[in-house]
Parts: structure tokens; C-alpha cells; sequence
């Protein structure tokens, strides 16, 4: 096992220090000077010359790209041009928030998916399986900004049943103000028992979480059905059913352990994935996270942000597939020797 | 152990690391700064019977503030700034004249080189320290020197004398409209200085506005709330809004259905359909104002085919401005001249209008057109800006049947202002719009000879022109109906004569809020800046 962790590190630290590497080349590559998104739009020459030197643009390329390493390697992520603070201070800000999303989210996406791919798979060809291939379908192919706006009109602005937008009810902060621990709402809430903001966060999670949560369940309860349906033609399978199994038995007993081993994989992919999708959903609920932050940077060219959004998701990503990784190695002892 | 009891613990162990690793240290969300639901209503200076002390929920777009420091603050914290700190003038647009804030009365000599202005008696910053003349000097002196933002407004400044506590003298190296300068809506604010250091932190203001600061959560939704300043000069009526919050919300339609749901009370732009749909709806008023924000076709007058001035001239006439207008559909009103109307300097008489065979003859005269060789021309114009967008469209059918073919190239600003700089377009499109209410800024900025063009990228260079340019600050300053007289000519020079920019469109502010508000009135002198104090919801 240690071997199998250095390995998968030194792999992790390999694709990040890529992403890097990428991530400065393609600040560098797009054009004009991004001094004049730090020195405004109407900036004078000096203040642009200030904007330049402050923030080390007129040197080479390559001593650019080195402080940029140093920097990174040092904890300073750069100082957003826009907002004219830390990257990495305003990142902690945002991240909670998105990782409160995309979590409950991605909790939503297995509690479904995975009762739901193994009922597609016991009845396979049959209406329930038809029934969840098509919605299946539809969740994933559905645009998610779509859904977020449908949603958001049906069950919030005409039915009335959910809040329009946003992370709890702000009139909260006068009459339960909220201590935070780990600054994501919901967890705060809970370990302080700050009910009212919590069963509030919870109102106003259900929406954005179902919209963010489309696309995970489609595609966790199609790999699901897909995996215990190859499982349950093993030997193993045929064994257990000699033996007098029933197919429900065999599926969840027998055959779903080895299944989540891709669904597992694809949880990792679909994790980062659903941060980067849920700006979109940020967006049309008001949820104060990364995405704000990101579409901001991405329409004032502030690179700094940018690259800090792109290199934090990219860290994300690298991290949710080591965690899964090892999770697979646990589950299935197979795994750590491949 | 089983798999599923390795995979809860491993699951378990996570969250407590997760937990712990955080835990060092709780801290209050919003509690500390946040005053008890009925301190509004029982504090005997704001409140009387039928207090207001419902909070009115301004729905910005974007974050609200990104710099705190009144003396380098340059963005959209405009809109909360302008209710926190006050200038010593503001701007009236239906009268076109500065007005008495932080200055009763104002009166300048040598010929606009000197400006006393005298100071409203008994003000107080909200930390407490009286204004007086000294603490204004002190304010504009380190706005002075920070040099950041609109700090170069003050730049004909020489000298500040306070010859008593409540007379600013203010010595000018040139003549300029220092009254003007004063109602600007940035780098103008009178703060104490004092506490200038602990601003940045957004838990404290030092302005002498009706509002102060009550929270500020960056990247939250509610990202700002404001309070009633109690010891306000103007005093309280218990109907108006003593509470302010900003509700940051990126989507139009989010917007929307929190303003027919009455969450929020102020919209500062929906598209043209919610806009449309919103006049309709009972719940909510709307509110267009023109802006002090114009579009430019800047012409290249010193490269290309378009140095030309016929080239120009058949430009102008090739744009179907009444077609762009209506296709805007309320978002632009048709321009004239180069001056927005409610500035001094605006000029009636000079609206555009197509002329396809004017165009088309023009052409022809230059070697161009139908029968004549292909002419192309290069434009440049700002990236995702939907107007400009509809602006290129009919401009390319329009030359299309001129025989005229335009390469138009969407691009972020800071790429478009790169190759601008460097003549690398035949046209360039940007807005433009003046910090302090003053047109002086379209003249000395767009069209002012420069060697090195920073926002002349027309390339204009003419010595009559800038002789006249330079002399309107002093005009403005001393002598109003001469320095409107001079506007006007400058404008059918540069429009007419040198045809070095088209104008096809003013920006109109469509608002929406809540029926229930009165009061408001849009200033564009200040963008989507809503003056709370004035507000009060109808009775």
C-alpha cells in the first residue's frame, strides 16, 4: 500500500505541476496587456508602466514562469487584478460554498444513481429499466443552465415551494448569527446546532443540488446498470445462482462491490466536473461560490484569478481521483496491484 | 473488516480530519457589526411613529465593493460609496450645475483659477470628528498623492489654503470648472483621514453621508448592508429607508423574479424583453433615463483607406441609425453630436441620418463602390457586448450593397486597446464616458493631437482643434454660454468637417423596481448610483 500512495502521489504532483506549466502559458498566450485590467480602462501610460512592473510583466517569459513556481510553491497564488487581493485568500472565500454545492450534490447523485442503476439492472429490458435509461438520458443531456432556469420558475417563483436564490435567508445573520468552523454554511450549522440557518441552507440547497446533481446520477446510474449487468453474467454469478440466490441477492450482495469500482472512477471525473458545471447553476441561484468569482475574472481578463480558479479545480480533480483511487484499493485489493 | 465498514470509516475519518483541520477557531458570520432588529425603530433621532423599517434591497450584478479607500475607489462600489461619503458638490442634471453637499456656496476668481468654496457648518464625519476645512484639505490632499483611481481629476490643482475652518481656497495652475471636478462621483469624497488606514477591511467607513457601514461579507450574496447614519446633517423623516442591503445577483432573470416577488427592490438593468414584460407588471415600476455613455466609431484618420475623409463621411452616412435604435429596442437613444444631453456642451441639431446614395456618391468620388473596386475595411469592437454586436450587423449589410466589405473583430478591451494603439483598425468601436459630469473629457481624451494615442484612436491631429479644446476649462469655469458656444463648433468639426467618429447611440438606464418605492430619480452623473436617502416607499 505505501508503494501503491507514493506512486499515485508522484503521479498526482506530475498532472498538477502540468496544469501549471499550462495554466501560465495560456496567460501569457492571450492577447493584450493584462496590466490594464489592474489599472482600469482608462488607464494612463504610467499607470499601465506601474501595473507592468508591480507585477513582474515586462521580465522574459521564463523568469515569469519561475516566479510564478516560486510563488505557487510558496503559498502566494498571485494578486487578483480585479478584486487587488491574494488569489488564494479570495479562493478560500468562494470554495466553500461551491464544495457545499457540488457535495451535497454529488451525495444526491449516489444516494439516487446507485439504488436506481441496480434497479435498472435487476429488471433489465424491462419498463423499470426503460424507465431509467431515459431519464437517465435526459438528465444528462439536458443543458444545465436550462434546467436551473425551468426549476428555478416552476418551483420557486410560481409554486412557491423553494427560495428563488441564494445560500440561506441573510435576516438570519441578525437573529442567529452563525459561527464558522469550516466556513462551508451547512456544516457549521450542524456542528453548532444553528438550526434555523441550517434547515434554511437546507431549503435553499434543494434546488441548485438537483440541477448540479443531474448529470452525476444520469451518469452514475447508467454505470451502475452497465457494471452489474457484466457481473451478474460472471462465473461467480452463475455459481450463486446454483446455489440458490435470488437476483436481488446476487446483485447487491454479491455483484455490486466489484461494479463500484468504476463507479467509484467516474465519481472522481464527475466531482470536478460538476464544480466546473455548477458556476453555471451559481450563477442563476445567487450561490455565493467559485462560480461568481470565476465568470467575474473570466470578464475583467483578470488572469491571476483565472489561473487561480483553473489550478484549484485542477487540484480538486487530481485530489478526488487519488482519494478514489485509494478508496478502490480498499474495496477491491486487486486495484493496488494494477 | 468488511469492505463497506472500511469504506464508512475511512468516510468518517475524513470528515472529523476535514473538521478538525478547520477548527481553529470559530468566528461570528455578520453578528458582531449587526444591530438588534428594533435599534432602527426605537432610536429617538431616526424614528417617530411610522418608522420605515423595512430594508430596501438593491440587486447589483457584480460584486459591490472591491476597493473600500475612498481616495483610490474607481469601480462599482460607486453605487454604496456614493450614500457612505459625500463630495462637496453633486451634480443636478436637470440643471445642469453642481449643487450645494458638503459646500453651502461656492464663487471663483482670476478667471477660473481660484475657487473659494464654504462648508456646511456642524457636519460630522461618522467616526465621530467634526469637518472642517483643514480635515477636506487633508481628505483631497492624500487623494492627491495616492495618484490612483480618478485622483488625476484634481490635477490642475497648485494649492489648498484654509484660511478659516470653514473656507476651502483652492489655487489652480490652469483654469478649470472646479466646481464640476468637486460633484465627481469618484476620487471627490471628503473622509477623515484619520482613519483612512482602517478602511480597508470594510468594518468602518469615515465619510459624512446618510449611510455607514453595518456588514460587509465579500463573496457573499448579500455581500453589503448599510444603516442609517443618525448624527446625518440632513436629519431623519421616520418614512425613509434606514436600512440598505446589496443582494449580488449575476443572472438578469434571478433578478427579475426577485423583484416581482418583492425580495429585492432595485433592478439596475434587465434585458429588453424582462424590461418590456416588467412595464407591464403591476407590482413594478420602471424608470429610462439617458446615460452620459455614447458609443464611438472612431475612424483611422491617419492610415488606410479611411484617411479619406470622403471614406469617412460615406461611413457616417451608410449606418442606418434609425434601424439600430429600434432593433436596441429602448437600450440606446439616437445621439447628437458628440455630447450626451443633461452635460453642457450637448448640441440638438446634430443627429445622424442614412443617405445610402450620399453614401454611395461619396464613394465613388474616393474610387470605391458599386462598379468600382471592393473597398475593406478592418473593425474592432468589444467582445460579448450584445449592442455593438447589432451595431456590426447592419453596419456590414448597409456597406455590403456599397460594395464595401468590414472584417469586424470582437475582442476583450485591454487586446482591442492594444492593436488601437498601434493603428491596427480602420475603425475602432468603444464607449466612452466622463468621470465628473463635464464633456471636456470626450474632447481631451478621443480627440486631443497625441503622439503616442492612448485614447485618440482616430489619430486626429489638428492644432485648430486643440487650440480650442484647451480652452475649455477656463470657458466652462467663467463663462457658460461661451464655452456651450464652443462645444458646438468643436463637434461640427470633428463630426461634420473632419468626420473622425460616428455616434450612433446614447445608452439609456432602464430600471426596475419594486411599485412601492418613491422618490427615485436616475443621476447619470453618478452610473446606477441610487441616492437611498431620497427614497421612501409609498404611503
Amino acid at each position: 500500500m505505501p508503494r501503491y500512495l507514493v506512486r499515485r502521489l508522484g503521479q498526482a504532483v506530475l498532472v498538477v505541476a502540468g496544469v501549471i506549466v499550462l495554466t501560465f502559458a495560456i496567460m501569457r498566450l492571450v492577447p493584450g496587456d493584462p496590466a490594464v485590467a489592474f489599472a482600469g480602462p482608462k488607464a494612463t501610460p504610467e499607470e499601465l508602466a506601474a501595473a507592468r512592473l508591480r507585477f513582474g510583466l515586462d521580465d522574459a517569459i521564463p523568469v515569469q514562469l519561475w516566479n510564478y513556481i516560486r510563488d505557487l510553491v510558496t503559498g502566494d497564488w498571485g494578486t487578483s487584478l480585479r478584486t487587488r487581493q491574494p488569489v488564494r485568500d479570495d479562493l478560500l472565500l468562494a470554495f466553500p460554498a461551491s464544495l457545499e454545492l457540488v457535495g451535497t450534490a454529488l451525495l444526491l447523485a449516489i444516494a439516487v444513481g446507485i439504488p436506481v442503476g441496480v434497479l435498472a439492472a435487476r429488471y433489465k429490458t424491462k419498463f423499470p429499466d426503460f424507465g431509467v435509461r431515459i431519464t437517465s438520458m435526459l438528465a444528462v443531456s439536458v443543458p444545465v443552465f436550462w434546467l436551473a432556469l425551468a426549476l428555478q420558475t416552476v418551483f420557486a417563483s410560481n409554486l412557491g415551494w423553494f427560495p428563488i436564490a441564494g445560500e440561506y435567508d441573510s435576516a438570519l445573520d441578525t437573529t442567529s448569527p452563525l459561527t464558522l468552523w469550516t466556513n462551508i454554511t451547512i456544516v457549521d450549522a450542524l456542528i453548532t446546532g444553528n438550526w434555523p440557518i441550517f434547515t434554511s441552507t437546507l431549503e435553499h440547497l434543494v434546488l441548485p443540488a438537483v440541477v448540479v446533481a443531474a448529470y452525476p446520477t444520469g451518469v452514475i446510474a447508467q454505470m451502475t446498470r452497465a457494471a452489474l449487468i457484466e457481473e451478474s453474467g460472471q462465473d461467480h454469478a452463475r455459481l450463486e445462482r446454483a446455489l440458490g440466490f435470488g437476483e436481488t441477492s446476487i446483485l447487491t450482495r454479491f455483484a455490486l462491490r466489484p461494479a463500484l469500482n468504476p463507479v467509484l472512477s467516474l465519481i472522481a471525473l464527475v466531482f470536478a466536473y460538476a464544480i466546473v458545471n455548477g458556476f453555471l447553476v451559481e450563477a442563476v441561484f445567487n450561490w455565493p461560490g467559485l462560480g461568481r468569482y470565476a465568470v467575474q475574472s473570466i470578464s475583467n481578463r483578470d488572469t491571476p484569478a483565472i489561473a487561480g480558479v483553473t489550478l484549484l479545480v485542477a487540484v480538486v480533480y487530481v485530489l478526488a481521483n487519488l482519494v478514489v483511487d485509494l478508496l478502490q484499493g480498499v474495496v477491491d485489493p486487486r486495484a493496488r496491484a494494477r | 473488516m468488511r469492505w463497506h465498514k472500511r469504506l464508512l470509516v475511512a468516510g468518517v475519518a475524513g470528515a472529523v480530519a476535514m473538521t478538525a483541520s478547520a477548527c481553529a477557531g470559530g468566528q461570528v458570520r455578520g453578528a458582531d457589526r449587526t444591530p438588534k432588529p428594533s435599534a432602527t425603530t426605537s432610536d429617538s433621532t431616526v424614528a417617530a411613529t411610522k418608522a420605515n423599517d423595512a430594508t430596501f434591497v438593491y440587486a447589483p450584478n457584480l460584486d459591490v465593493v472591491t476597493d473600500w479607500d475612498p481616495a483610490t475607489s474607481y469601480s462599482n462600489e460607486i453605487i454604496a460609496m456614493s450614500n457612505i461619503y459625500e463630495g462637496l458638490t453633486r451634480y443636478n442634471t436637470q440643471s445642469q450645475k453642481p449643487e450645494p453637499r458638503l459646500a453651502t456656496e461656492w464663487t471663483s476668481a482670476e478667471g477660473g483659477k481660484q475657487w473659494t468654496f464654504k462648508l456646511r457648518q456642524g457636519v460630522k464625519f461618522h467616526t465621530g470628528a467634526s469637518v472642517d476645512a483643514e480635515a477636506a484639505k487633508k481628505a483631497i490632499e492624500r487623494t492627491i498623492k495616492m495618484n490612483a483611481g480618478a485622483a488625476y481629476i484634481w490635477g490642475s490643482v497648485k494649492t489648498i489654503e484654509t484660511p478659516d475652518p470653514a473656507t476651502l481656497k483652492f489655487t489652480l495652475k490652469y483654469a478649470a470648472p472646479l466646481d464640476l471636478i468637486a460633484s465627481s462621483g469618484y476620487a471627490a469624497y471628503i473622509y477623515d483621514t484619520a482613519a483612512a488606514d482602517k478602511l480597508k477591511d470594510g468594518k468602518t467607513d469615515a465619510g459624512t453621508g446618510p449611510y455607514t457601514i453595518d456588514t460587509w461579507q465579500k463573496g457573499k450574496e448579500t455581500e453589503l448592508t448599510l444603516k442609517a447614519y443618525e448624527d446625518y446633517w440632513g436629519g431623519w423623516k421616520p418614512e425613509q429607508y434606514k436600512k440598505i442591503a446589496f443582494r449580488v445577483t449575476p443572472e438578469i432573470t434571478t433578478a427579475w423574479q426577485l423583484l416581482q416577488k418583492g425580495e429585492v427592490n432595485f433592478v439596475e438593468r434587465l434585458n429588453p424583453q424582462l424590461f418590456e414584460q416588467a412595464g407591464a407588471t403591476q407590482s413594478v415600476q420602471t424608470s429610462q433615463t439617458p446615460s452620459f455613455q455614447n458609443l464611438l466609431l472612431l475612424f483611422n484618420t491617419a492610415t488606410g483607406p479611411m484617411k479619406d475623409v470622403k471614406i469617412r463621411q460615406a461611413l457616417q452616412l451608410a449606418l442606418d441609425y434609425d434601424g439600430l435604435i429600434a432593433a436596441l429596442k429602448g437600450a440606446g437613444r439616437k445621439s447628437t453630436g458628440l455630447v450626451p444631453q443633461g452635460l453642457i456642451g450637448y448640441t440638438a441639431n446634430l443627429e445622424p441620418k442614412q443617405d445610402l446614395a450620399k453614401a454611395q456618391e461619396l464613394l465613388a468620388e474616393a474610387g470605391y463602390g458599386r462598379d468600382l473596386p471592393e473597398l475593406k475595411l478592418k473593425m474592432t469592437y468589444a467582445q460579448g457586448d450584445e449592442d455593438q454586436k447589432l451595431l456590426v450587423t447592419l453596419l456590414s449589410s448597409a456597406l455590403k450593397e456599397l460594395n464595401v466589405s468590414l472584417e469586424a473583430k470582437p475582442m476583450a478591451w485591454n487586446a482591442q486597446w492594444d492593436q488601437g494603439k498601434k493603428q491596427g483598425q480602420d475603425i475602432f468601436v468603444m464607449y466612452w464616458y466622463p468621470d465628473y459630469a463635464d464633456a471636456y473629457s470626450w474632447f481631451l481624451n478621443v480627440f486631443r493631437s497625441a503622439d503616442k494615442p492612448q485614447f485618440n484612436l482616430s489619430y486626429l491631429k489638428n492644432a485648430e482643434i486643440d487650440k480650442e479644446i484647451d480652452a475649455l476649462p477656463q470657458l466652462t469655469a467663467t463663462d457658460r454660454f461661451a464655452a456651450e458656444q464652443s462645444y458646438a463648433t468643436l463637434q461640427k468639426q470633428i463630426i461634420q468637417d473632419q468626420a473622425a467618429v460616428a455616434v450612433p447611440y446614447v445608452q439609456t438606464y432602464q430600471r426596475a423596481l419594486t411599485a412601492d418605492v418613491q422618490g427615485y430619480v436616475d443621476n447619470p452623473a453618478y452610473p446606477n448610483v441610487v441616492f437611498f436617502y431620497d427614497l421612501k416607499p409609498a404611503s
